[in-house]
Formats: structure tokens, C-alpha cells, sequence
């Protein structure tokens, strides 16, 4: 006997972003084309050779999380993400209780580990006042920090541990942290979990805030980075021909899945349905990606053929296009390797362009955007490109949002160590 | 009906030794790697015992030299077990026997999936010189920046052993890395399990790994009351907390059919994984032993099997008074008089937190393969929640080749791991 495979429903979207602290004013702010880019406020940043960057703005984590208990055992992004995964649950109308929270999963992608930069400076000060790191001075003291939250804080999966404790989901728990693939495989692993029969309800995405003096610096050093410090609106251009770099970006998004028959069975509003995940590893270099787009290639297939969806059938594109020069190139490489003639049909945009690069949470936010872009049938411009590049010879949505019905959207994810997400979404029927 | 899911290799590293083989070997001998670190000084220093592998010469690890400076101690740990899983399971020589065309196919189908430790606090200490000398003047610090180390970044990457094995190779089938504490382990199986039984891969190289021992993550975990103040004693009266340990461990998993079609040594088999989270918060968990309890029985049931079928139990026993009597409650739950022969490795390898439960799942199928199941040295008398366990101080004989192995992580989060192995007659 056959039967037939579970499917899998987004009946709740949340996110925090540069563009809005909510879902509703993200997307109205991607639809009207604005930029969350500009100078970095939160810390000085005017000595480092980029300055700007996408910082979420006037977030207000005791008014949106509560528990001030809680918010003590937070970081920057835990607070995004408690709000954004909130969001969802609530717009989901679904949300665990005592007979179903096994049931229930959590999966997110999550940022690297780290102390506050206050917090590594007052570790540095007292421990390492000339530079050298003296050990003797911290066995002698006895504690490495006057708050030992600071040790809870920086657990790499505190973040989940926070989600599950918070809503209590008591079902399959993890972090996944490659990189800037980390939010896109985590919402397909997640996927996977209720296919597989694990879990019935996920909340899927991810969180990450890098824009510190050690998460900006890091990437300075590496030069990935736009430098176009007095045009921040424009600093972004992915797929454009002048592209130097991405601008960091901070937030979070958090999907809510269900089972389908569960969903359908109580009326929920379906904004899409997860159809398919590709995941792949393109094995050549660290930061970059072949220029031939092997790797993305295969993510892309397995999205397409997991999700049983042909390149015809796909209308819409949401690019990882960081805008960087190799990363760009080689995504436009890839999507005409895989699509052929259909890639001059398909239409593609980078929101990176507008809200910069999430790094562990672009994936996931991208995703929302993805399931809002069929809800909606609108597809977000690819904001900044005006110099074409013969390498991007792609059908670019850009001047003006596209509104035309979406039957389906591919969602790209590529990260630092090679790791390449690619998701599958499709209209409900 | 999905795909059986067999282990063709296993690789292991940590203060006891640098093969499954050697490890278990110095456990069964009551060897224990804990001592005073080396080279750390200072009162609190003095009362800590670790089983670190800092002294280790990186050329024992990883050959390519160039590596060395790009990625962490961890990840060359990582990369280390990965090799030995890969070599001990032959599939290198079996993608070079294969016809050209094939190959491309071979490695698209082959997956890379790690439990990675993240990051260590030492590693932010790089930025400490050029700290000191901005003296918090932010501005300073931004213009300075070029005298830390351009990839830094790259070398702080919790997914690196993902990606080398992947470059390294050429794999470049399904992956993921996760960071998800001493539930890691079980997750990445997990993840390998499914792809595997699903057909998304033929093979997959499973790695976890993680050095702990560091003297800012020592005085947090010694701060918060979770260090032994001897040595860890797993389930006895007397326990008080726990060690910590450096190491790493890798597993070649491979769809029963993929093995069989390439004439590879099965060693035994991956039934199934259960995952249950507590919900408590972080640190806290609960003590009726409810998660472990629960991510077992949905093994057992995954698995198809009862609680009678399983014949050891490689719990999580990690010294600390809560876990254990948690754990032991969730045991007696599971398996009420009846209980299998119960160890623990902790007491000698130290936890070595991310990678603990990958270390003792691939302990687990030495275990089996060889008929042996050590003692925990440091037992003398049960706690009073533990006092139905079958513990011993000295070896004991096994039940049957099905193992159970628990792991219990930060965030109230359990896995559960069963395996079979049959005995190995000719080793």
C-alpha cells in the first residue's frame, strides 16, 4: 500500500528585520522599495572601513518579550527571536499545549557564539590589561565574569533552549549553524522532521545579530563587505555590475509549520506550502562558490525534485545575492544551468538589496518572504541595479514591485564553508 | 519500506587514546585521563581536573600543515576522527575503483553532517592586544583592525569540519552542521539517519566534536557548581559533578544496500534515534527523568523493539548528582526490574560535552563488536535513585548486540541512540 507522503503547511510567519519589527511592516516596507540601510548607530562605528550596516531599529524587547526575568538570559538576537517566533505563533492561532508540545519541534539557524563585546572588554580588562592573556589572573580570581548569565548567554544553543523553554515545545530541538546557509536548512531539515513523522508543528527559522564591533570587524578583515559608507540605500546592489560587497544585516524570522491535513483540518490560513528542500555542499572554496555554480546547482535540483516541481512551474526567484562579485556571478551560473530556457522566464530578486544580509537568519527571513510573495502574488524589486552585468543576464525584477499570481518560488541560501540551501514553495491548493 | 541503515567505519579521539580500539581498551583497565592541566596556575586552578589535548602535536592529527593556522584545535580533532571513520569504512578506495562517470555521482551522494562544539572563548582573546591598546576607544579599534589575523572569521566557523572534510574530498551530497550541546550527537545521526533511509544519500560522514577545556569555560561550569571536586562518579552516592574532556568522533553511515553493493565491512547497524526536550530552560532539567525517558521510548518504538530488547545501556552518566538521579529515574521507568548491564565513560574521557554522545555511540559499537563492557572505576555504592541499575565497578557481560545510548544536553534536550552490532570473531 502506498501511502501518500505528509505535506507540509507555513500557517504562521514572524520576523523582525531591518525593515520593520514585524512581519506586516516588513513586507509593506519591501513592497514600497525602501532601504533598512544606513550609518550603524548602536556602537561607533565610524572607525572601521565599513560603517553602515542594516540594524533593526526601535525594537522595544520588554514591551514585545515581557519576562524581564527572561530578557536577562538574552542576547540581542534571542530578543529577536522570542519576538519574531511569538509573531508567528500568534498569527498561526496554533500554539503547544500539554497534549500536543511533543508534537511540536524547533529548528533554528542560529549566529556564532560570542560574549558582548562590553562584556569581552570587561574580561580583557581585568585579565588581559596589557594585551597577554593571563591566565594565572583568572584562576586567582576564580570567575571569569561578575554575571555568570554572561555564560548562559553566550551557549551556542541558548537560543533554542530559550524557544523551547518559552513555548513549551518539548519535541525534536536543534541549532544549525552553517553560516549563511544556517536559516534556509533550517527551515527544510524542519520540513524533514514533519515528513518523516518526528514532529506534526515546527517553528522553523533563525536569528543572528553580527553588527557588533567584533561580528563587523570579522568581516572587515575579510573584506567582504561594501564600503560605500556615504550611500548606504545604494551600498547593496546585488547582481548589479559596480556590486563591492554585502552590508550586514541583524534580525530574525520564524515560520510556523503544520502538517497539512492538520492544517486543513482546522481552517488555518495556509500562506504556502513548503514543498520541497535542497541541500548541497559545493567542496571548492571557503568563502567562495564555483564560478560555474556547482553546488547551488545541486540544491537547486533536489529542491525542485523533492517538492516534484519542474523549472516551468517556478515563477519567482528569491536570490541569496549577497552582492558580492563571486557569489553573484556564480548564483546567475547556476540558475541557468538548472532552469535553461526558463531562466529567461523566471523573475529574480535579492531583498538583501533593501534589509542587507541576515547572515544566520537570512535563509529564514527570506523564506517568510518567499510564502508572503505567493500569499500576496507580489514580488519584491531587486532595488539598486542600474549597470548591467553580462555574468547576470537574469529576468531582475526591478523599478517596481511585480504583481502577477506565483505558483511557485525557489529560495537560495549559500554560505561561508560551502553549505547551499535551496527551498521550495508552492501555492496551496 | 525505507533503507537499513549499517556503520562502515568508526574513528574516535580523546586524552585516553586515539582509536576507538584504544579508548576502550584504557577504560577497561580503569584508566582515567583526568588530571590537573598542565601549565595552569592559580588557586582556583589547583582543585580542577580535565582531560584536555592541548599538548597534542597537530601533525598527529591533521597532515596538511596549511590547515593547521586556518582552522581550530576542535575542528582538526574533528577532521582526525572523520579521517579514520573514512579509512577504517574504505570508501575512498571504493570511489576509486569506480568507473569516471560514476564518480561525480558518488560524491553527490555522499553527505557530511558534524556536531560542532561552536565556539571558544579563547578564540575571541585574539582581539584582546589591539583592545588594550584602543582603551575602549571604539574608533581606534575600527581603524587598527588589520593586527588581528584577516581570517580570523574563517578560523571561528563552527561548521569548518564540514566543509574540509567536503574540500578535502569532494563530497558534496546533503550536510548540515549543528550546534546543539551534548544532544549533538544524536541530532547529527539523526539528520544522517533520515537522509540515508529517505535516499537523499547513499553515505554519510558523521562527525562531532569539541575542546571544552579552556579556563573561561572551566571556571563558568566551576561557577556554576557543576564541577566534581574529585573525579566524576557516575551514579555513586558520592557524586558531585562533572569533568570536562577534549575529543572528537566520526561514524561512516551507509545505506545497508550502498555497503553491500561495494562489499564493505558492516559493523553494525543505526536503528533508531528518539529526541525529547524538556522545555526547563538552559541549565535546568528535570527530576523525574521524563526527557530521556521519553526520547528512549520513542527509540524503542521507532526501532520496533521493547525495552527487553535491548541489552546495555551507555547512559549519559555524567557524575552530576541531578543528571545521574534524573537519568536513573528515567531508566527505572524504562525498564522497571528488568534492567540491562549500565555503564558510563565519563569518569575516564571527561564530557566531552558536544561530542559526548557521538564518542560513546561509537564506544558503544566497539563495545558490542568485542563482547565488552567495562566497569565505571570510580563506582563504589549506588545513589539512592540509581540503586535498581545494574553499575558495576568492574566489567560486566552484555545482555545482547542491541545497545542503548543516552544523551542529555544544555537546554533540557535528550537523545537517544539505538544500535546493534553483532561480535566481531575474528578481532
Amino acid at each position: 500500500m502506498n501511502i501518500p507522503p505528509r505535506r507540509v503547511a507555513i500557517t504562521g510567519i514572524g520576523m523582525v528585520t531591518p525593515l520593520g519589527n514585524e512581519a506586516g511592516s516588513t513586507w509593506t516596507s519591501l513592497i514600497q522599495g525602501r532601504s533598512g540601510i544606513d550609518t550603524i548607530r548602536s556602537f561607533d562605528a565610524s572607525g572601521f572601513a565599513t560603517s553602515i550596516g542594516a540594524e533593526v531599529k526601535d525594537f522595544d524587547a520588554e514591551q514585545r518579550i515581557g519576562d524581564r526575568k527572561l530578557l536577562k538570559l538574552t542576547t540581542r538576537s534571542h530578543r529577536f527571536a522570542l519576538a519574531a517566533a511569538a509573531e508567528a505563533l500568534a498569527d498561526a492561532a496554533v500554539a503547544p499545549t500539554p497534549a500536543t508540545s511533543s508534537r511540536w519541534g524547533c529548528i533554528s539557524g542560529s549566529g556564532m557564539m560570542g560574549v558582548a563585546y562590553s562584556e569581552l572588554l570587561r574580561t580583557q580588562r581585568r585579565f588581559a590589561p596589557a594585551g597577554e592573556f593571563d591566565v594565572r589572573a583568572m584562576f586567582e580570581a576564580g570567575s571569569p565574569a561578575a554575571d555568570p548569565m554572561e555564560f548562559c548567554r553566550s551557549q551556542a544553543n541558548a537560543g533554542v533552549a530559550l524557544l523551547s523553554h518559552r513555548f513549551n515545545i518539548t519535541g525534536f530541538c536543534n541549532s544549525v549553524n552553517t553560516a549563511c546557509a544556517s536559516g534556509g536548512q533550517a527551515v527544510g531539515a524542519a520540513l524533514k522532521m514533519i515528513r518523516r513523522g518526528r514532529a506534526d508543528y515546527a517553528l522553523a527559522g533563525g536569528f543572528d545579530s553580527m553588527l557588533n564591533p567584533l561580528g563587523l570587524g570579522s568581516f572587515c578583515l575579510l573584506g567582504a563587505l561594501s564600503t560605500d559608507n556615504e550611500t548606504p540605500a545604494r551600498a547593496s546592489r546585488p547582481f548589479d555590475r559596480t556590486r563591492n560587497g554585502f552590508v550586514l544585516g541583524e534580525g530574525a524570522a520564524f515560520l510556523v509549520l503544520e502538517e497539512m491535513s492538520l492544517a486543513l483540518r482546522r481552517g488555518a490560513r495556509i500562506y504556502a506550502e513548503l514543498a520541497g528542500d535542497g541541500n548541497s555542499l559545493s567542496s571548492y572554496r571557503i568563502t567562495d562558490s564555483h564560478p560555474s555554480g556547482d553546488g547551488p546547482i545541486q540544491a537547486m535540483r533536489a529542491a525542485m525534485r523533492d517538492a516534484g516541481i519542474e523549472p516551468g512551474q517556478v515563477d519567482y526567484i528569491n536570490a541569496h545575492g549577497t552582492s558580492t562579485q563571486m557569489n553573484d556571478r556564480s548564483e546567475c551560473a547556476a540558475i541557468r544551468a538548472v532552469f535553461g530556457p526558463d531562466a529567461d522566464r523566471v523573475n529574480v530578486s535579492s531583498t538583501k538589496s533593501m534589509m542587507g544580509h541576515l547572515i544566520a537568519a537570512a535563509g529564514a527571513v527570506e523564506a517568510a518572504v518567499s510564502a508572503l510573495v505567493i500569499r500576496h502574488g507580489a514580488m519584491p524589486i531587486n532595488a539598486n541595479l542600474e549597470q548591467d552585468d553580462p555574468d547576470c543576464d537574469l529576468r531582475f525584477v526591478r523599478d517596481r514591485t511585480l504583481s502577477e499570481p506565483v505558483r511557485a518560488v525557489l529560495s537560495n541560501s549559500f554560505g561561508f564553508g560551502g553549505s547551499n540551501s535551496c527551498l521550495a514553495l508552492r501555492k496551496s491548493e | 519500506m525505507s533503507e537499513q541503515v549499517v556503520i562502515t567505519g568508526i574513528g574516535a579521539i580523546c586524552a585516553l587514546g586515539m582509536s576507538p580500539a584504544e579508548i576502550l581498551s584504557a577504560i577497561s583497565a580503569g584508566h582515567s585521563a583526568l588530571a590537573r592541566v598542565a601549565g595552569w596556575s592559580g588557586a582556583a586552578a589547583e582543585a580542577l581536573r580535565a582531560a584536555p589535548l592541548d599538548q597534542l602535536d597537530p601533525r598527529r592529527l591533521v597532515e596538511d600543515r596549511k590547515l593547521h593556522k586556518r582552522v581550530r584545535r576542535t575542528d582538526l580533532l574533528g577532521l582526525y576522527a572523520a579521517e579514520r571513520a573514512m579509512a577504517e569504512a574504505r570508501i575512498l578506495e571504493s570511489r576509486a575503483a569506480l568507473d569516471a562517470r560514476l564518480v561525480e555521482d558518488f560524491n553527490d551522494r555522499t553527505a557530511v553532517y558534524s556536531a560542532s562544539g561552536g565556539s571558544n572563548y579563547q578564540t575571541q582573546y585574539d582581539f584582546f592586544s589591539l583592545m588594550s591598546e584602543a582603551r575602549g576607544e571604539l574608533k581606534h579599534f575600527g581603524q587598527e583592525l588589520s593586527q588581528v589575523d584577516p581570517i580570523w572569521l574563517l578560523r571561528e566557523l563552527p561548521n569548518n569540519v564540514v566543509c574540509h572534510v567536503g574540500i578535502r574530498h569532494g563530497f558534496k551530497g546533503p550536510n548540515c552542521c549543528l550546534v546543539n550541546h551534548t544532544s549533538g550527537g544524536g541530532c547529527a545521526i539523526s539528520q544522517a539517519l533520515d537522509a540515508l533511509s529517505d535516499g537523499e544519500a547513499d553515505r554519510a560522514v558523521v562527525v562531532a566534536h569539541d575542546t571544552p577545556v579552556e579556563p573561561q569555560t572551566l571556571l563558568y561550569f566551576d561557577a556554576l557548581g557543576l564541577l566534581t571536586k574529585s573525579q566524576p562518579r557516575p551514579f555513586d552516592s558520592r557524586h558531585d559533578g562533572i569533568a570536562l574532556g577534549d575529543g572528537a568522533a566520526a561514524m561512516v553511515l551507509e545505506t545497508r544496500s550502498s555497503a553491500e553493493r561495494r562489499g564493505a565491512q558492516i559493523l553494525g547497524t543505526i536503528l533508531s534515534v528518539g529526541f525529547a526536550s524538556e522545555a526547563a530552560g538552559l541549565l535546568a532539567i528535570r527530576a523525574d527523568g521524563e526527557g530521556p525517558a521519553r526520547a528512549s521510548e520513542q527509540a524503542l518504538a521507532a526501532a520496533g523493539l521493547d525495552a527487553d530488547d535491548i541489552g546495555t545501556v551507555i547512559a549519559h552518566g555524567n557524575g552530576g548528582p541531578n543528571s545521574d538521579d534524573s537519568e536513573a529515574a528515567a531508566l527505572v521507568r524504562i525498564f522497571g526490574s528488568r534492567q540491562p548491564p549500565t555503564t558510563s565513560f565519563k569518569w575516564a574521557c571527561g564530557h566531552l560535552l558536544a561530542a559526548a554522545g557521538m564518542i560513546d555511540t561509537v564506544l558503544a559499537v566497539e563495545c558490542l563488536r568485542h563482547s565488552e563492557l567495562p566497569g565505571i572505576a570510580t563506582f563504589e555504592k549506588p545513589s539512592d535513585a540509581s540503586a535498581t541499575l545494574r553499575l558495576s565497578p568492574a566489567a560486566q557481560s552484555l545482555g545482547n548486540s542491541t545497545a542503548l545510548i543516552l544523551s542529555r544536553g544544555f537546554g533540557s534536550f535528550n537523545a537517544a541512540v539505538i544500535v546493534n552490532a553483532p561480535h566481531a570473531r575474528n578481532c
